[in-house]
This record gives C-alpha cells, structure tokens and sequence, in this order.
C-alpha cells in the first residue's frame, strides 16, 4: 500500500522568518535555519522531511506566499 | 469604487506615496525596510507619474537630496530603518532648521548599534525628542495597522506642508512586514510647476520674479539675536501644532479601571491583552497616542482621573513612559512593561505585567 509523503521548497530570498508555518505545522516538520538570508531574516526549512505529511498547512498561513508543497507517493517497505 | 489590496506595510507606503502624487523618494535599502525601495523600483512610477525614485549611495545622501527637493516646494521623502535613521539626523534638523516640508518614514528595528533586524519600538527619543542638535520637532505619526501605513502618507505630506515641519511615520519591523487588507487611497495628480509656485512659491526656490525677494532654503542665521527670533518663531509653531494637531485612539475606557498606554504594534498586543484581561475580569482600556508629537498629554491626564493605574508597553526598555509620567504628574500609578532587542511581548505577558505591577504591586 502506498503512503503519501509531502515535501516543501521554500522561497528563502521572499521568507521573512516570522514562523508562523513552524507553529502550523502538526508534525514538527519545519524550523528556522540558522542560515540566514539576503535580507537577513532566518528562513523556513525542512528540518525533519521524512515526517512531511503534504498537509500544506504551512503554504495557507504563510502571509508572503513563499511556500510550495508537493505530494510524492511512497512505496511502504 | 474602492480598490482592496493584501500588502505588506512597507509595500503599501510606496504604493501610496506614488498615489499621493510624491515628486521624488530617495533612499537606500536597509532590513526591515527595503521592500519600500523595492516597490517603488518595481512600480516604476516615474513612467506613470514622473515620480523621481533614486537609490542614493548612503542615508546621508538621501536626506540631503530630500532637502535639496524640499527647498524646491515638491513633495519628497525618504524611509530607512534605525541604523540609517541615525545617519539622517544632521540632514533632518537641518530640514526643521530650514523650515522645509519632507516625509521621513523610520521602520525601526532592535538597537544600539547595528542591533538586530527584529522589530522594536526603542526610536521613540530620538524621534520625539531630537535626535538631531538643536530646539527641534518633528511631526510623528504612529500607525498601528497596514492601513494606517497607507493613511498616513497623505496625511505626513499634508502636515508637513501645512507647518513647514519634517514630518516622520515611527513605524517598526512588525508592521513593516505585515501582510493585512488594505484600502488604496484614490489617485491624486503630482503639483504641476504653476501649482508649486502657487502653493510654495512664498518660501520655496521656485525662481525669483521680480515681483519678491530672493528665497534662499538655510538654517545659517550667524547674528544671534535674529537666530533667537527663529527660534521663537519655531517655538511658536510647534506650540501650534500642539494644540490643534493632537490625534489619539481609545479602546474600552469607557467602564476601565486600569489602562494600557501604547502605540504602533505594542497597542495591538495590548487590545488583545485587553479581551484576555476581560475574561479574568479585570476592566483595562487602551489609550493609543497616533500622533507622538504632538503627545496627547491632556488626554492621559483626564484618564489619570478615573483609573488606579497605568501600564506603558512597549518595545523599548522605557521610552514613552517618561510622556505618560509626565502627563499623570504623579496622580496615579504609571509602570512600564516592555521587551526589546527585537523581542516582541505576548498578550499573556502584557496581562501577567498588568497584575504583578500594577494591580498586585
């Protein structure tokens, strides 16, 4: 059976690290890099992608749109 | 019909500079600001309006050029974040010195120094009280919300012009990057040539006719005794424009007790903290002051009289609570609770405040 697994991508230029997609999302996928970006602002990444559950939770509170979601279907082992 | 828009604070302020028919904007990019820069470079209003927009190589070139627009009678402003609001210091009181109209638009970001690009509130001095050397004052407007970023664009430039006075939007690092609704004001055509010497041509270098003197834009006045004139003279403006110009907002003082004093970004933290406060049965009002200078003392005192206490919040570590202070004049108690470096305080945090300091302490 198949298992569907989410990913993000992340604009980091447009982010502006007010991590609202952090609090939003309910598996503790996404946090702030310790990197920052152009502007300065610590940008949203995925820091645990394997728990990514495609909800897209986080695209929808974004207030600058700057994330995308994507679902893959994984083959369970 | 009204045009709605989802903009960023700093989007919206180049948005309706342009709308408001600004001649020129200088400026130079600076976090949490940028985007306004970015906007109008995007915007590309000099094909639409011929609006001037210029990165200029420094905050310090930029003030300047704002001068040298504004000694020509057109509406010119500039906007930067702390940091490059420093550097524009000799430029703006050589602005106020010269009695010349600009909009100066300051988002501000955690300090001293370099500080941090999180927003804080801890400008309020150098914006209220100088900054600058010299007996001065700027025209300071608080917004609290994005829509207030795009009213008070208009209302800087008309302000400003109507006093000859510099006038500065004190906005920071939360309202700046905000995302919120938006009403766009409607389009309103730049001052043609005829229009400015009509207006403006009394004070500004519109070119000499032979019907008046020359109209030279200075702050230098070396006999002291006129200097002092001056000075009177700017007393007495500002005197003027604290009397007619004061614009302040109050939220649930109708039935308070207890009352929160704060502007920008820490009075929308606080009308949370006010519902919250309200389920816990404590009855706390808001007092928000729209206009920094001129400060809405009288109405602080007339609250001094019905509550037992108030509470400043804001990101600073206490700057406007020496303006609350000096409105009660001792009459009540006044405290301050703030975070600052670019930490922003919770609702919880502004109750929790509220109980220990004022009502327990």
């Amino acid at each position: 059976m198949a298992k569907v697994k989410g990913a993000i991508k992340v604009d980091v230029e447009k982010c502006k690290g007010c991590g609202l997609c952090v609090v939003a999302c309910p598996s503790k996928v996404i946090d702030l890099a310790r990197e920052v970006n152009g502007k300065g602002y610590n940008y949203a990444y995925m820091a645990n992608p394997d728990a990514c559950i495609g909800c897209a939770n986080c695209a929808i509170v974004c207030p600058d749109s700057v994330i995308e979601v994507y679902k893959v279907k994984a083959e369970m082992a | 019909m009204a045009e709605y828009k989802l903009m960023k604070g700093n989007e919206v302020i180049a948005e309706a500079a342009i709308r408001c028919g600004c001649d020129a904007y200088f400026g130079y990019p600076i976090t949490p600001q940028s985007e306004i820069l970015e906007t109008l470079t995007l915007r590309q209003p000099w094909l639409e309006t011929g609006m001037v927009v210029l990165q200029a190589e420094s905050e310090v070139a930029a003030i300047n050029m704002v001068y040298g627009g504004a000694a020509c009678g057109k509406k010119v402003m500039t906007s930067s974040s702390s940091p490059g609001i420093s550097l524009k210091q000799e430029g703006i009181t050589y602005l106020a010195g010269a009695e010349l109209p600009c909009l100066v638009v300051n988002v501000v970001r955690g300090g001293p120094g370099l500080g941090t690009i999180q927003p804080a509130q801890s400008d309020y001095f150098q914006a209220v009280k100088g900054g600058g050397h010299g007996d001065y004052k700027l025209i300071v407007l608080a917004p609290a919300s994005v829509q207030e970023m795009n009213d008070f664009v208009d209302l800087g430039f008309e302000l400003s012009f109507k006093y000859r006075n510099p006038a500065m939007i004190l906005s920071d690092g939360i309202i700046g990057q905000m995302m919120e609704k938006v009403k766009l004001s409607p389009v309103k055509p730049r001052w043609t040539d005829e229009e400015v010497i009509k207006l403006n041509g009394s004070w500004a270098t519109t070119g000499k006719t032979a019907d008046r003197p020359r109209n030279i834009a200075t702050s230098l006045e070396l006999d002291s005794a006129r200097q002092e004139q001056f000075n009177h003279k700017l007393q007495a403006k500002y005197k003027e424009i604290q009397e007619k110009e004061v614009r302040f907002e109050k939220i649930a003082c109708d039935d308070a007790e207890y009352l929160f004093v704060a502007y920008g970004s820490s009075s929308r933290i606080c009308q949370k903290a006010i519902d919250l406060a309200r389920e816990k049965g404590i009855k706390v009002g808001l007092l928000r002051p729209i206009t920094l200078f001129p400060y809405p003392t009288k109405a602080i005192q007339e609250m001094a009289e019905k509550v037992k206490g108030i509470l400043a919040v804001e990101m600073s570590a206490g700057q406007m609570v020496e303006d609350v202070r000096l409105a009660v004049n001792g009459k009540v108690k006044v405290e301050h609770f703030g975070r600052f470096g670019g930490m922003i305080p919770s609702p919880n945090e502004v109750v929790k405040a509220l109980e220990d300091l004022i009502i327990k302490g």
